[in-house]
Parts: structure tokens; sequence; C-alpha cells
């Protein structure tokens, strides 16, 4: 143990470790049949529960509430309703964002659940607004969730 | 069945930075303590059980486990770690106690914080890959979505939300274990820059460094080695779907349902009334409010109301984390269930120093994993078994 202060972090003997561990996460066949959708039909499915009569979005082979087998595809559209959203000023490492960014919770009509994503083409925003998804070029997709490109004001 | 006492705790910290000690020291110095403090017992040969609480991306280590025995006198005894809050090691501990096989039970948790480089990416990684991590930014805006929809549900104000911080900052300058005590005012709270609207910066606790040791035993053990045990009477968890998108955003159902489990092993029918204080999950000023509330402290949208009024200020009706909480005394990351019940036992063996509040029979300890989790553990202790 040193007996003077230390006032640098890295002036206390150290060693620095990293930690390489990258994956390569499958969608599984619920996220398989999703994102084909978005990406081949620009449509947002979501799965509904027979017994439950909930339609859950995004999608899975079983139900949460009574871990029924889910099976039946429902489109539920591409417009949806902000229930709740928030501006980030700050990026990952604390850096101020040079443009503030919005993220929302977008829930769809009749179904639980949602999508989180951007909002974009607009400044203003607020719980309950009606948005509408914009799906990136046919070319620039890859069956990813960002083939949405944002989530922009639906008149 | 026997009862379950905490009859020793040690702890070390909290504090920013901790650079002179190593975690294993950090563990070492508070398990001395809490052996100490539990009637001056041998970790060799007086434990029956060791269970330490990490997470291995909180620690840089795979399999983490494998490095906790020695600095806890715990090589070749019979140790294991849950990953998770240590809150859920005292749940393991009472359970191990309770089948009637064990008698002395070890829990251990701790935070290296300072030694994280790159925390943020840790949490981020805690977010669903396909659904949630593209999209990229700051993991914590989870916590601004939630924020906003609490107070459009509940009616809750931003003053009410900072006034919690003004709160527990000023209850942490009495706590030698608090990191980040301060006098701040409700417009400097206001005023802190908006990082996730309407998530303000000083409304978000910072990490610290710290370890808590706790020893716990059975009824026969626990009064031959203090004459100050306090009783846990009820322990209880619970984990929400961890689906951001289908999960209930504002009434923190994780934790009634822990709040539930362990009120009902306990006998406790009105806990405003049947509890004296407690110390609540902070890690985000409007968590406490919302935690409040699922603990059934109060009505929902109340707890706001309540706080402003002073209530549970700590001259209040109802003491809301008089410790300092997380935003005061430090963001103890898995050891922050340990920090909740180490001021529930500090409180009712009247050791809390000026911060003490008066005629104590029984306190509330509740811990959540923090974003983006919806998991919770409550423990009821009380001096009185
Ligand atoms: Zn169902």
């Amino acid at each position: 143990m040193s007996l003077e202060k230390i006032t640098n972090p890295f002036d206390a003997r150290h060693w620095i470790g990293h930690m390489e561990a990258e994956y390569r996460y499958t969608l599984g066949i619920a996220g398989e049949r999703f994102f084909k959708e978005i990406k081949e039909n620009e449509r947002i499915m979501g799965v509904k529960c027979p017994k439950c009569e909930v339609v859950f979005v995004p999608p899975r082979l079983y139900c949460e509430k009574c871990f029924a087998k889910l099976e039946e595809w429902v489109d539920v559209g591409k417009r949806g309703e902000v229930y709740t959203y928030t501006i980030a000023t700050i990026d990952i490492d604390g850096k101020r964002l040079e443009k503030p960014q919005i993220y929302a919770l977008i829930k769809f009509d009749g179904a639980c659940g949602g999508l989180i994503h951007r909002i974009g083409e607009t400044e203003k925003v607020y719980i309950g607004m009606k948005v509408e998804a914009v799906f990136k070029p046919p070319s620039e997709r890859k069956a990813s969730i960002n083939d949405i490109a944002y989530f922009k004001p639906a008149e | 069945m026997c009862e379950v006492a905490i009859v020793g705790v040690g702890c070390v910290g909290f504090r920013p930075i901790t650079l002179e000690l190593s975690y294993k020291e950090l563990m070492f110095e508070a398990a001395v303590k809490a052996y100490e403090d539990a009637g001056g017992i041998d970790p060799r040969k007086d434990v029956d059980v060791f269970v330490t609480c990490a997470e291995d991306y909180l620690e840089g280590f795979s399999i983490f486990d494998e490095f906790v025995p020695d600095q806890l006198g715990a090589a070749l005894r019979h140790l294991f770690t849950v990953s998770g809050d240590g809150m859920l090691g005292l749940a393991t501990a009472y359970m191990l106690i309770k089948t009637g096989h064990f008698d002395t039970v070890v829990v251990e948790a701790h935070s290296k914080a300072s030694d994280i480089l790159t925390y943020m990416d840790i949490v981020n990684f805690g977010l669903d890959p396909i659904f949630n991590r593209p999209l990229g930014g700051h993991p914590y805006y989870i916590a601004g979505l939630e924020m906003n929809r609490y107070l459009h549900d509940t009616c809750t104000t931003e003053e009410q939300c900072a006034q919690v911080v003004v709160k527990n900052k000023k209850n942490a300058i009495a706590n030698p274990y608090a990191a980040y005590g301060a006098d701040v005012t409700l417009d400097q709270v206001l005023c802190s820059k908006t990082l996730f609207h309407p998530l303000k910066k000083l409304e978000i606790s910072t990490p610290a460094d710290g370890c808590i040791v706790m020893v716990l035993a059975s009824e026969k053990v626990a009064e031959k080695l203090t004459d100050k045990p306090v009783w846990v009477k009820g322990v209880g968890w619970c984990t929400e779907t961890p689906s951001l998108e289908t999960r209930d955003w504002t009434r923190a159902i994780y934790t009634r349902l822990a709040a539930e489990m362990a009120y009902k092993t306990a006998g406790i029918a009105n806990p405003w009334r049947d509890i004296d204080f407690a110390e609540i999950h902070d890690m985000f000023a409007y968590k406490e409010l919302q935690h409040m509330e699922a603990l059934k402290l109060c009505d929902y949208g109340e707890a706001g109301k309540l706080t402003e009024e002073g209530l549970t200020a700590l001259e209040g009706e109802f003491p809301v984390n008089a410790s300092g909480g997380l935003l005061g005394m430090g963001f103890g990351l898995e050891a922050s269930g340990l920090q909740k019940v180490l001021e529930v036992v500090l409180q009712l063996r009247g050791e809390a120093g000026s911060r003490q509040i008066e005629d104590v029979e029984a306190g509330l300890a509740h811990t959540w994993r923090g974003i983006p989790t919806a998991t919770g553990a409550v423990a009821v202790l009380s001096n009185v078994k």
C-alpha cells in the first residue's frame, strides 16, 4: 500500500484487462418471421395468444401470461402511438450529442407491447402522439430493427 | 421452524474510488469486521456455508466465484455464488438456515465500480441484442422513458422527484458509509442537466466502491453470538418479463410481488403502520417514489406528495433512505441490496449515530437490479423476535 496520496487513478499500480467477447445471436423462429416481414413487406407483425386473446409485439413463440404456444400471426400496421418518450442529450460515453435523440416506446392498436425506436422528422413529441414507421430503402435493409429508420409523426 | 437473525455486519466504503485496496482486500476487511461483530467467530470453523453475490461482467472475470474463498476464510469450505443482488444472497442464507441443516451462513456482496472502465457498455450488454441494442445510445434512456410515463400516469411532479435527491443526499452527510452526501437545493437538482428528459443529472446515482459482509445465524446460535440480533421476518423476490415492450412501465410490479411474498411471511398487513422505516432502491430519484407505491407504503401516485410534505424525511413519520440511499451512499452495484439491509440493521440496533430514528422495531429493505432489469427483492427485519 502506498503511503503517499494518489491523485491520478492510473498512478496506482494496475493491469488493464480487456474482455474479448463477441457473440452471434440467432433470431429464432419468431424473430426470423418478424424481420423477414419488415425487410420484404414493410409489415410489423405480432403474434396472438389463443387463450389470452392478446397480440404480442415483438412476437415470440410462448405467452408470458399463460405459457401457451403462440402460432397466429397478425399484422398490427405501421402506425402506432407514443406510449412514452425521452430525449437523450448524451451518448453512451457521456459525450454531449450535437443533436438530441428522441427515443419512444410505440404501441400499436390492439397489441400488447410495441417497439422501442427513434423518433425522426420532428423535434416535437408528446405522449399519445400518432407516429408511423419509416423504412429504409429495400437495398439497405438487413433484417434488423434498424430496417425501420425511425418513426415519424403521422397525420 | 427456527427464526433467523443477522448477527454480524461489516462494511468497507462506500467511496467513489478505492485505489489502495484490491477487490480481495476490500472483501477481507469487510469480512474481518463482520466476524468480529458476530461475537468474534472464526470463519475457518464456525461458518457452515458462505454465499457470495457477484456478476462476472461487473468483476471483469469469467467464473468470478472461483476467486472469492480465501479472503472470506472460505477455502475448502462450503461456498457458492449467487449471480445477482446481495439481497438474493441474504434470502438464500435465510432459506439455508430455515432448512434446519445449517446454523451459520455468511453473505457477501461488493462493488469495485472504479475498476470498471467501460461500465455503461456492460449495462448496454444487458439489453435485448435483437430488438433494443442495435438502436444504440446511452442505455439510461430507458430510465428516461420510464420516468416520463410514470409522471404522466401518476401526476407526480418533477419537483417531487427532485425532492428525493435533496432528502437523500442530506441524510447521507450523517452516514460515514456514504460517498456522496451533500446539501443540495431543489433548484440545483432541477437545474442540473436534463440527460434523458425528464431525468436530470443529479437524479441519477453515481457508482461507488465498497463491500458488505453479513453473518446470519439460527435462533439457538444467534443468541450466543450477540445480544443485538436483528431478526429476518420475511424475504421475497420477483422478476417481471425482460421484454421492455410488454412490461408494466409505471407500477414496478416485480417489487409489489416481492413485497407481498415478504409481508406474508412477516405477517405485515399494513406496511406503513406495521413497519417504522424503509430503505428503498433509489438508483434514480423517481424509482424511490415508484417503489414506495409498489411496496404498498402508500397508494399509487401518492409517494411524491408524501415526500414533498416531508413524511419520508429523517424526522418524518416514515423515514425513507435514512442512510442517504444510493443517491447519497453511491450505487454499490450488486451490493445495493446489502447497503439497504445494513442501514436497517444499524437502525434496529440503535447504532445509526446522528441519523438514528427513535423507537424503531421493524424496518424494510428493498432492492432492484437496475436498468434494464425488472427484478426486485424485499426483506423485513425486526429487533423483536
Ligand atoms: Zn396467453
